[in-house]
């Protein structure tokens, strides 16, 4: 879902409409069949593109308060659940036991209208599309710095 | 501007400051009580062991039961029982009249004001002594040494200041001068709901669903404030008309040692409906008469309000917190 | 004709003030004498700023919690922004928040030279124990060329007028300041040239105020509202021992947890349930004044509901009472509610300066800001008190 604009195939960005396309029933189906999948090989995934396109532009005082915090994201409508954690060589899977320090649940729109720059996370928390359990503080830090650094994610032909 | 310069007015000097005494300061009654109800406790406050008492309306202009010159009759009745009167100006000022009830406070040449917000430091006449009420907001020395410049000789420290904090603000060995060269007297909220936010709207009207201009004086049915609880029964604040108190009543009663070692030469104690003289009474032996705070605690405890009592601010920690002695 | 402030900025950074920028100089503000007569005096007819001074623009300041977000603040047409440091300097200390040095330079770069000015929010109180970082805010405003500092603590102001006499000074919001008088007090001692009002007076209050005010009236425009008194409301350090005055912070993140439970979400703030929310409900931000509580058997927003400030259907009244800047809240927010919310207040402006007859608050304007809104909700607050 954050791939640098380099590396981006020229039809990437009708994926979230795709998914939008996909009838409920479908959808729900996909959902059971992904939420039985192991969390390692998502967790692998964005842990790399995240090294790339995140940790290059993230701040000194964001990377310390990030260290050792166990973060989890999960794609609400997807099921998908991955399990990140910053130390000092990047970002690495986290354990999949225990409770992890901050938890956003999230649509995969909302997800990708954040890392493209399109919306407030504020504004998708007061609607609940976007859902924070846990360390707050440790999700502001996230987001803030989300914020600062500006769209990770750009469409082809549309300035960043 | 025609000033009084810094010719003190009358009635202003405590009576028999004792060396060490803490002297106890009954601050403005923060609710709405009928007007019989507030001259018999002012009745009782005169033979009270009270050092000070700050008389006037300090939170909504609509409650009238006393009026300015009432105010008047009633602090020259105290001075005159040899308490030290001070007038409060109220901290939220909106209008035009409420300006002129500032204005009209600190023209008159009898009585102490305290300063409730900028506008009354801006009507006072310069170099008038005068107390700096909890909201003005001084949180370091050098704001402090702003408004000693002014004529301030009192600063009553806002209520969310650690005793650790008055005592860099104004240390014991090196206080802050006033204009006339004496030090700058702290004091310190020590008993009662605290003050916490004030507002231009009227909870106590939203909760009845009135507006604030025809309310109905509602909160003359709260002699105490209308409790708020949280959703798992935990009383926690107080809703009293435009101000929102904390249900826990403040009390600093065991901590005479500390509150002496921090600078506080004198203690704020705000009104309750019920037995107010009697916690006022179990201060004035604890802390100037050497009774130990563990007799006195356990009655104040009895007496307390839902919300119990709570010492947190003056220890560093959040307001509502008690940390046993 | 250059502002007070920017006459040590090179060329580039000359842009903003024009002759009739609200930055010009001003010879009535430095003027530390006693107030006219007729600020004492009520009853005489009184000289109006409005009628002696011809309406003027008003400006539009807009929040930047980074430097992101006020590049596009700036792009989208904001006359000014406001942004704080790195520290409890300013009343948004958040983690990740605000600017360090290289980002303050930065951003007074890309706003002068796009004719923009930056305002540093200096707004806290300064702390007892070490008031240095406040102070050094005050030079790395002046060293940075901001054009104006937004401040409440009077030791910081004594520190202004004493060491950087010639910065210019807005009184923040957090002073709480809500009559003449009291601007007039700041004016006196300290030279402050505009003054932020609290967002408790009526409209009729905010005119009366800006007819007799000697420097220029800021107001809230659009944002996330404070129901009580800015700089008298200390319920957030009851809870959880930081507030607005001392940590320039309110509801801190780290004493807030959500927790899911079967029916729903409870917020609490330092372990207090400070509001539950059913699966379907909208939420707010997790600020006591705004949670629900029991008040005599009853469980509601005791105090206030989650609503946003928004005052496009007054800006043309905001603009003729002589109201000199309108403020946008939300240095907390993103960059894409700084943008959005920008563009629309420019053109509300441009439109209700233009032709102020035919001003209307186009659907388009109060459908992106209903977006944003907390609560999604707005109301004109105080402006016009419908509980009053």
């Amino acid at each position: 879902m954050t791939i640098p604009r380099e590396t981006m195939p020229p039809k990437r960005h009708e994926l979230p409409p795709l998914f939008e396309s996909l009838g409920t029933h479908l959808r729900d189906g996909l959902r059971q069949v992904v939420a039985r999948l192991p969390i390692e090989p998502p967790s692998f995934v964005l842990a790399r593109v995240l090294d790339r396109v995140l940790l290059p532009r993230l701040a000194h005082d964001t990377r310390q308060a990030l260290q050792g915090r166990t973060v989890e994201l999960v794609i609400s409508d997807l099921g998908i659940r991955v399990r990140l954690q910053l130390d000092y060589a990047g970002f690495r899977v986290a354990s999949s036991r225990g409770e992890a320090e901050l938890r956003i649940l999230a649509p995969a729109n909302s997800y990708i209208r954040l890392m493209r720059g399109e919306d407030d996370a504020d504004r998708l928390f007061f609607e609940r599309a976007l859902v924070m359990e846990g360390d707050t503080e440790l999700g502001l830090i996230l987001k803030n710095a989300l914020d600062a650094i500006g769209p990770l994610l750009t469409w082809p032909g549309r300035p960043a | 501007m025609t000033g009084r310069g810094a010719e003190s007015p009358q009635n202003m000097t405590a009576p028999d400051s004792l060396p060490g005494r803490l002297a106890l300061t009954v601050s403005a009654v923060q609710y709405h009580w009928p007007r019989q109800v507030m001259l018999d406790f002012y009745d009782e406050m005169a033979e009270s062991p009270a050092d000070t008492i700050v008389l006037g309306e300090a939170v909504c202009f609509r409650r009238r039961e006393l009026k300015l010159s009432d105010w008047l009759a009633l602090a020259r009745d105290l001075a005159t029982a040899g308490k030290e009167v001070v007038l409060v100006t109220r901290t939220l000022i909106e209008s035009e009249a409420d300006l002129r009830t500032v204005r009209r406070l600190t023209e008159q040449h009898e009585f102490l004001i305290e300063a409730g917000d900028a506008s009354a430091l801006q009507l006072l006449p310069d170099k008038t002594p005068f107390v700096l009420g909890p909201h003005l907001n001084i949180y370091n020395r050098a704001a402090l040494a702003e408004h000693a410049a002014l004529g301030a000789t009192r600063w009553v420290a806002p209520a969310e200041l650690s005793l650790s904090m008055l005592a860099l603000i104004n240390p014991p060995d090196d206080p802050v001068p006033t204009i006339t060269g004496a030090a700058m007297q702290t004091e310190a909220f020590a008993f009662g709901r605290l003050p916490l936010a004030i507002s231009a709207r009227c909870f106590t009207a939203r909760h009845h669903r009135l507006n604030k201009d025809e309310c109905e004086f509602r909160c003359l049915d709260y002699p105490d404030g209308l409790l708020l609880s949280s959703s798992e029964g935990l009383p926690f604040l107080v809703l009293n008309g435009t101000q929102t108190q904390s249900a826990a009543q403040h009390c600093l009663i065991s901590d005479a040692t500390a509150l002496r070692a921090a600078g506080v030469s004198r203690l704020r104690l705000s009104p309750c409906a019920q037995r107010f003289g009697e916690a006022l009474d179990w201060f004035d032996r604890v802390m100037n008469q050497g009774v130990p705070a563990t007799q006195a605690l356990p009655a104040l405890q009895a007496m307390s309000l839902p919300g119990g009592l709570s010492n947190g601010y003056a220890h560093n920690r959040p307001g509502m917190n008690w940390t046993d002695p | 004709m250059q502002g007070i402030l920017t006459a040590h900025h090179d060329a580039i950074n000359s842009t903003p003030n024009s002759a009739n920028s609200p930055y010009a100089p001003d010879s009535r503000i430095r003027n530390n004498a006693a107030p006219p007569a007729w600020l004492i005096t009520m009853d005489a007819a009184v000289t109006t700023n409005a009628t002696t001074r011809p309406a003027v623009k008003p400006e539009l300041v807009c929040p930047a919690g980074s430097l992101r977000a006020l590049q596009m603040a700036v792009d989208a047409g904001a006359d000014a922004v406001y942004l704080g440091l790195k520290d409890a300097t300013n009343a948004r200390n958040f983690a990740g928040l605000n600017f360090d040095d290289t980002q303050v330079r930065a951003g007074v770069a890309y706003a002068h030279a796009r004719g923009a000015r930056v305002l540093m929010a200096l707004n806290t109180f300064a702390d007892a124990r070490d008031t240095r970082p406040w102070f050094g805010a005050v030079d790395t405003a002046a060293t940075m060329g901001a054009d104006a500092l937004i401040v409440a603590d009077t030791a910081v102001m004594a520190y202004c007028r004493d060491h950087h006499p010639k910065l210019r000074l807005h009184l923040s919001v957090q002073a709480s300041a809500t009559s003449y008088e009291a601007i007039e007090f700041y004016r006196r001692h300290y030279g402050i040239q505009r003054a932020v009002l609290p967002r408790v007076l009526t409209l009729s209050q905010v005119a009366h105020l800006a007819r007799l005010s000697m420097v220029d009236i800021e107001v809230f425009g659009f944002g996330s509202l404070c129901v009580m008194v800015e700089g008298r409301c200390a319920l957030s350090s009851y809870v959880t021992g930081q507030s607005p005055n001392n940590a320039g912070v309110c509801s801190p993140p780290s004493a807030v947890r959500w927790q899911h439970t079967p029916s729903g979400v409870d917020a609490r703030l330092n372990g207090v349930l400070i509001d539950h929310y059913g699966p379907d409900e909208p939420r707010g931000y997790p600020t006591l004044c705004k949670g629900r509580f029991d008040v005599a058997g009853e469980r509601g927003y005791a105090i206030e509901e989650p609503t946003s400030l928004n005052t496009l259907a007054i800006l043309p009244e905001l603009i003729s009472i002589g109201v000199k800047a309108i403020k946008i809240e939300g240095r907390q927010r993103s960059p894409s509610y700084v943008e959005q919310v920008t563009k629309v207040w420019r053109t509300a402006i441009d439109s209700a300066c233009a032709a102020p007859q035919r001003y209307s608050v186009q659907p388009a304007w109060s459908a992106t800001l209903t977006r944003f809104a907390e609560g999604q909700q707005h109301t004109l607050g105080a402006y016009d008190r419908p509980w009053r």
